[in-house]
């Protein structure tokens, strides 16, 4: 068996009095596709910072490819190759596309300045190899769609080869047409092998290119099955009724329905 | 049996609800407050220890109060009114050549109520510009202050009105007597003001909008609340109490300076804050409003009296014990105040929420320290408005029409067209060496300032303190040479270090501490100048070494002091051209690149763009906003620096108004209030507008007939003010909101639909 890429054991975190997760188990093995759902306040979005290293954890183990890690802020799991895209996207509108692809890394030359031929001849390239087309490299990122902003999120997030990309309620406020494109982008990235975690409320979207779906309820696990051997159905329930005991490991769920 | 389980039974006794009116905020600072009067007691018995003092301070709150009433509703909603004691002074001076028998002499009621009239229209000025046309509320209450201290100085000439003689003969003037019962009438009228304001925020629709609106703008709105009347409801509200203030003081007075006023709202935003008003809005109450008055006058009143000391002489071999008081200078107690100010912002959410006590108390008795309230950050954070929306209309053009669309592009056309104007208006003139080489002079000061802004207003931050701090600059630079006997060379360095120490003491407390740019350099604006002031003792100081003086002067002279004579074109240059222009285009041209093409301009966009983003992205914004403000401060120190030696001496009121320039200079020049852009070459061309602009009003013009005519200085910073505020409207509707396309865009739609039903009319 092959060691998972992402493995959180035990994850402990509180806000004051609130226990937000408790003893929460995670894996995630290289080109995998995961869909972590859960109701309101379930803990997905925390446990997706305490693996970017947004939050700092208060029990439990992060290990990337079975090393244990202790990040202190998102962008020392990015030097790892875990990238996140947030649901608001976070660019900076007053910038262009090519400047927020390179967001806090753009290229330097002599050391010191920005090198702005490089910056955006990868920028294009970037763009095209996620199939997308904006206009230009130099235009604004606040005069772009919603869908085209995301595009660059993304670019942003695959411009350094990343091994993991976290995806944060990404079709929460995309037309039909844009979600279907970014679900293309979503298989596309598969196959050139990164793993994917999509946190969202959209089973059908998880049930479209998901692989696996792992469903938490007030910060437990409560439920974690195969796709191709569950249904939308059953896992609704396990998200409004789940319990402690429902949660099951997707191989035992798979060989007990078996 | 459900149905009387849903309904419930009536309830026998009243439940008892929350106080609205006060709490346990205003009994700690009620508790404060006979405390500090003890001590005043204590400290200066000859002054504090008789009933008088008493009545004196209550009589000075009273007016602070009033208009701390008014100051509540308007914090409270999450905007600031910095216009207050400038529309005080505005209102005193209004009346007062309304009713004097040297001027306009109407009767005491009817100045009276022009001047409600006139309080109410700056209230509602400053509620259009905040609420209706998005003005960022310290920026349009700021310009308030500039412009109507200058139409104060402008009506008055500086003089003094006075009017004891007529005033016998009315009755409005009571208001300012002691009554029957042996208390000042002002008194009287602030508690009206303070029971009235404590009930209608405490208890009526209107505070509970007020609460709401500065709770949750978005939240109000979509709950039906008219969140833009409820904004310039509290503006109209402020402006009135301070209009209210400002007929008390000529009650009490009989007569106005140019004076009356300056910088009331230094104290009456204090009293709120300590109050417990939060500046992050949704919070405060106007009894805790009234009691921080009456605080902030009682520290106003024991900083300004002095404490009594004896001091021994010696007259002719002998020595004799003197009484003397120690009292500050004028001017020193503004840095009190503005420390008071900050420390008042932070007491609540540091404070408080982060429970410094009890952790005190825990690290005493070596326990383990308490989790603070709050542990995701300061809440007075946010405080930042909207994001900029312009759109890609320049992207894919060349040549010209590219030019149009930089966001500099108004500034340069403007400084081009201001320029040919000046040539126009006096050709004798204008296009001289003379005349060249004193714009150049006048440029180099603002646009030093403005390159330190456009790094802190690109970072989406403000620094109110510039002026304030080429003063202080200026006055260690001089008082290190007079005092201290220093050499050129360290009155330099000390100066700047001075420059830097503000900035960093600004970066610390907006990017570290989490507290709005506009309150932290706003509380330095207040230090930097009473130090400056409290340096020189007020006093103006002059002859400083001559090598000093150099930083001052032009090339030739330069030149000449280390035995070179420059000749033919070479000498001409040398004499347009002087220090102080050169450090400008060398400090310019270094700013300029770090801006533009490295990664460290680029950081400061990202930062001022969505800060979130960009420090998720590894940028350390808090870094990036402590040295764009150190340098900025640093800009200014260099300024002052320069100012002391181009005029030979040092004067305490160096730099005023300086910021309001700077500030008009970057965002005519592409900048943007809300951060993210700006760049040097557009300052500089936005300076050079301002330096024309001032030029061009100062010119002197001969009309036909013959006679001639020059602008007074008040006017034209009046004029200024105006500019500042076109410019910052203009940035948000014209470049951000595109106004104009949309416009355009509507007018179509509008034709084409006209269009339509026409066609189906005829198809029909």
């Amino acid at each position: 068996m092959t060691t998972p890429i992402i493995a959180m054991r035990g994850i402990v975190k509180t806000f004051g009095a609130v226990q937000a997760l408790r003893d929460v188990n995670l894996h995630l093995m290289p080109g995998e596709i995961l869909g972590l759902v859960g109701d309101n306040s379930a803990g997905k979005s925390t446990l997706m910072k305490v693996l970017t290293g947004a939050y700092t954890r208060d029990g439990g183990d992060v290990l990337v490819n079975g090393e244990i890690t202790h990040f202190k802020s998102p962008h020392e799991s990015r030097d790892l190759g875990i990238e996140m895209i947030y649901q608001d996207f976070a660019l900076c509108g007053n910038m262009d596309v090519g400047q927020n692809i390179f967001l806090g890394r753009w290229p330097k030359r002599f050391g010191l300045f920005v090198d702005r031929p490089k910056m955006y001849e990868e920028a294009r390239a970037v763009l095209s190899r996620l199939k997308v087309d904006v206009n230009s490299v130099f235009q604004k990122v606040e005069s772009l769609s919603g869908g085209r902003q995301q595009s660059v999120a993304i670019a942003r997030a695959i411009s350094f080869n990343p091994k993991v990309v976290i995806f944060d309620e990404p079709t929460a406020n995309l037309s039909v047409m844009a979600t279907e494109r970014l679900l293309e982008t979503m298989s596309e990235l598969k196959r050139q092998g990164v793993a994917q975690i999509i946190i969202s409320h959209r089973l059908t979207d998880i049930f479209e290119v998901g692989d696996r779906i792992m469903v938490l309820k007030r910060g437990e696990n409560v439920g974690d099955r195969y796709i191709a051997h569950t249904t939308e159905r059953e896992v609704l329930e396990l998200i409004v009724s789940g319990t402690p005991e429902t949660a099951l490991t997707a191989e035992e769920a798979m060989k007990k329905a078996a | 049996m459900s149905l009387e389980m849903t309904a419930g039974p009536p309830p026998s006794r009243r439940v008892k609800l929350p106080p609205q009116l006060l709490g346990s905020w205003e009994a700690g600072m009620l508790v404060f407050m006979a405390f500090l009067y003890l001590a005043g007691v204590l400290i200066n018995p000859a002054f504090f220890g008789t009933t008088d003092a008493i009545s004196a301070v209550l009589r000075d709150t009273a007016r602070f109060g009033v208009m701390a009433v008014g100051m509540t509703f308007v914090i409270v909603n999450r905007d600031l009114d910095l216009s207050v004691g400038s529309t005080l002074g505005l209102v005193a001076v209004s009346f007062s050549i309304l009713f004097a028998p040297t001027h306009l002499n109407l009767d005491a009621g009817t100045a009276m109520l022009i001047c409600i009239g006139l309080g109410l229209l700056v209230g509602l000025i400053n509620g259009l510009l905040v609420a209706i046309l998005r003005v960022p509320p310290f920026i349009a209450t700021l310009t308030m202050l500039f412009i109507g201290r200058g139409v104060v100085l402008g009506l008055t000439g500086g003089k003094t009105i006075s009017y004891e003689i007529k005033a016998r003969d009315y009755g409005f003037f009571a208001f300012g007597e002691t009554n029957a019962l042996g208390f000042n009438n002002q008194i009287l009228i602030f508690l009206v003001f303070a029971i009235a304001g404590a009930v209608l925020l405490a208890k009526t629709r209107i505070g509970y909008e007020t609460y709401a609106t500065g709770g949750n703008d978005q939240a109000a709105q979509y709950a039906g609340i008219n969140t833009r009347w409820v904004r310039i409801r509290a503006f109209l509200l402020s402006s009135l109490c301070a209009a209210v203030a400002g007929l008390m003081n000529v009650a009490q007075d009989k007569g106005v300076t140019s004076q009356y006023g300056q910088g009331a709202e230094l104290i009456v935003i204090a009293a709120v804050i300590v109050g417990g008003a939060s500046i992050a809005g949704g919070r405060g109450r106007v009894l805790g409003a009234c009691l921080g008055a009456a605080l902030v006058v009682l520290i106003d009143k024991v900083l300004r009296e002095g404490v009594p000391t004896t001091r021994v002489i010696d007259v002719g071999g002998v020595k004799m014990e003197v009484a003397a008081m120690a009292q500050l200078p004028p001017g020193a107690v503004p840095a009190f105040l503005g420390l008071l100010l900050l420390g008042a912002v932070l007491l609540e959410p540091v404070v408080v929420r982060g429970n410094v006590l009890g952790r005190l108390k825990a690290w005493l008795l070596r326990q383990e320290a308490p989790a603070s309230h709050d542990s995701g950050g300061i809440a007075i954070v946010g405080v930042k408005t909207m994001g900029a929306a312009s759109d890609a209309r320049g992207v894919g053009l060349r040549g010209f029409r590219a030019f149009l669309h930089r966001r500099d592009a108004a500034a340069i056309i403007l400084m081009v067209v201001l320029w040919a104007a000046g040539f126009w208006l006096r050709p004798d003139f204008w296009g001289s060496l003379d005349n060249s080489f004193n714009l150049l002079l006048a440029f180099t000061e603002i646009g030093l300032l403005s390159l330190g802004l456009t790094y802190v207003i690109a970072n989406g931050d403000i620094d109110l303190s510039v002026g304030s701090v080429l003063a202080l600059s200026g006055a260690v630079a001089a008082f290190t040479m007079k005092e201290l006997g220093g050499d050129p060379a360290t009155a330099v360095v000390l100066a700047l270090a001075a420059g830097v120490a503000c900035g960093l003491f600004n970066g610390w407390l907006t990017a570290k501490i989490g507290m709005p740019a506009f309150v932290a350099t706003l509380g330095m604006f207040y230090i930097a100048r009473g130090l400056a002031a409290w340096l020189v003792s007020g006093r103006q100081l002059s002859a400083f070494p001559e090598t000093y003086n150099l930083l001052g002067r032009n090339l030739s002279v330069v030149l000449e002091s280390f035995g070179i004579h420059a000749t033919g074109t070479f000498a001409a240059v040398a004499r347009a051209v002087s220090v102080q222009t050169l450090f400008l285009a060398v400090v310019a041209g270094i700013a300029a690149v770090v801006l533009g093409a490295t990664s460290f301009g680029q950081k400061v966009y990202a930062t001022g763009g969505n800060e979130r983003a960009a420090s998720y992205a590894g940028i350390n914004t808090q870094r990036v906003r402590l040295l764009s403000l150190v340098f900025s401060s640093l800009c200014a120190a260099a300024a002052g620096v320069i100012y002391v030696a181009y005029y030979r001496s040092f004067n305490p009121a160096a730099g005023q108004l300086r910021e309001l320039d700077a500030i008009a200079s970057v965002i005519i020049g592409g900048g943007s209030i809300f951060g993210g852009y700006g760049t040097i070459i557009g300052s500089l061309a936005g300076a050079a507008v301002i330096t024309l602009i001032r030029a061009l009003l100062s010119l002197q013009i001969f009309m036909s007939d013959g006679s001639s005519f020059v602008m007074p200085q008040h006017w034209m910073n009046v004029f200024i003010g105006l500019i500042l505020l076109a410019a910052v409207i203009g940035d948000i509707w014209l470049r951000q909101n595109n106004i104009v396309s949309e416009w355009k865009r509507r007018r179509q739609a509008r034709a084409q639909a006209r269009h339509d039903t026409r066609a189906t009319g005829v198809a029909a």
